[in-house]
């Protein structure tokens, strides 16, 4: 009986410096490896970039991405693919895709507006693409052509830095 | 220590005294969920891919000795074609990809420049793949076929 009330009295204190060593360590880490970058690559889910060794960081520019089922350019959905391929009829015989074309010639109007109303922003002919690795060069071929027809020529592929 | 700190941390005469700790561990896991959630782990880079024609703004520029020209073909080779002072082209496989180039790079050393082409169902993965491959050999590597 005696022993059962020495017992009660003694005080648990748990021993958390210990702990808070692990969080600091663990809060540098992840501010080391947190991206702080102004540039932000988000790929839709569903699209695994394919892989290389050696790659440059990343740099601001007009955004497209291509995914099986369509094409976005900054976000905005422009054509509709069927598994990772255009339909016959959405391509010129300049190997170019219309509706693709003018959503370029609109953004570069954009670019073109406002290049005119500041002197410190001049034309970027970068291209940032993001492409699932799937998908076949006679697609990213027709977004690169229609791209290009309206002055996007520098074209910048977005990767994944493998082992 | 100073007598206002002693007389805090110290009133009952000890010398050592425990923070509480309870309130930054609070802070540190808010942090941590904070940029476990945000964090992303893979690192997202740029290849660099020029394109050979398109544009509406013309370059002036020095035709080089020879144009090199590799192109993927669905048989899972690599035709390798050089025009210009030299008009060849040869079948390799991937493997011979390398040791094909720095050939040429040991012919041409002011080469410094390929383009590189696809037919059409040849994935993006093994476009960019062989792009890396090229690149360890000659840093200019642009896109054409359109």
């Amino acid at each position: 009986m005696l022993r059962r009330r020495v017992r009660k009295k003694e005080e648990m204190s748990l021993q958390i410096t210990s702990m808070a060593d692990i969080f600091i360590i663990i809060l540098v880490f992840l501010l080391k490896s947190y991206a702080t970058g102004m540039v932000n690559i988000n790929p839709s889910a569903g699209i695994k970039l394919p892989e290389t060794q050696a790659s440059e960081l990343a740099v601001d520019a007009l955004k497209v991405e291509i995914s099986k089922n369509g094409v976005q350019i900054e976000g905005n959905s422009v054509i509709s693919l069927k598994d990772y391929t255009f339909s016959g009829n959405q391509i010129q015989n300049n190997g170019s895709s219309l509706e693709l074309a003018s959503a370029f010639e609109k953004e570069r109007k954009k670019q073109i507006l406002i290049a005119k109303n500041n002197e410190n922003v001049k034309l970027d002919p970068r291209l940032i693409l993001i492409a699932d690795q799937k998908i076949p060069y006679s697609t990213i071929k027709t977004v690169l052509a229609s791209a290009a027809l309206n002055g996007y020529t520098d074209f910048k592929l977005a990767v994944v830095h493998g082992d | 220590m100073t007598e206002a700190i002693r007389k805090t941390f110290c009133r009952d005469g000890a010398q050592d005294f425990e923070l509480n700790l309870a309130s930054i561990i609070d802070c540190f896991t808010v942090l941590i969920t904070f940029m476990l959630a945000s964090a992303s782990f893979i690192s997202i880079g740029i290849l660099d891919a020029g394109i050979t024609a398109g544009g509406t703004v013309l370059k002036e520029s020095v035709s080089p000795e020879v144009i090199l020209t590799i192109e993927l073909k669905n048989s899972q080779t690599i035709l390798i074609k050089t025009q210009g002072k030299k008009n060849h082209s040869d079948e390799i496989v991937y493997e011979k990809l390398s040791q094909s180039l720095l050939e040429l790079k040991s012919h041409w050393p002011n080469l410094s420049s390929a383009t590189l082409i696809a037919e059409n169902q040849i994935e993006y993965q093994d476009v960019v793949k062989t792009m890396d491959q090229i690149r360890k050999i000659i840093p200019a590597v642009m896109l054409g076929g359109f």
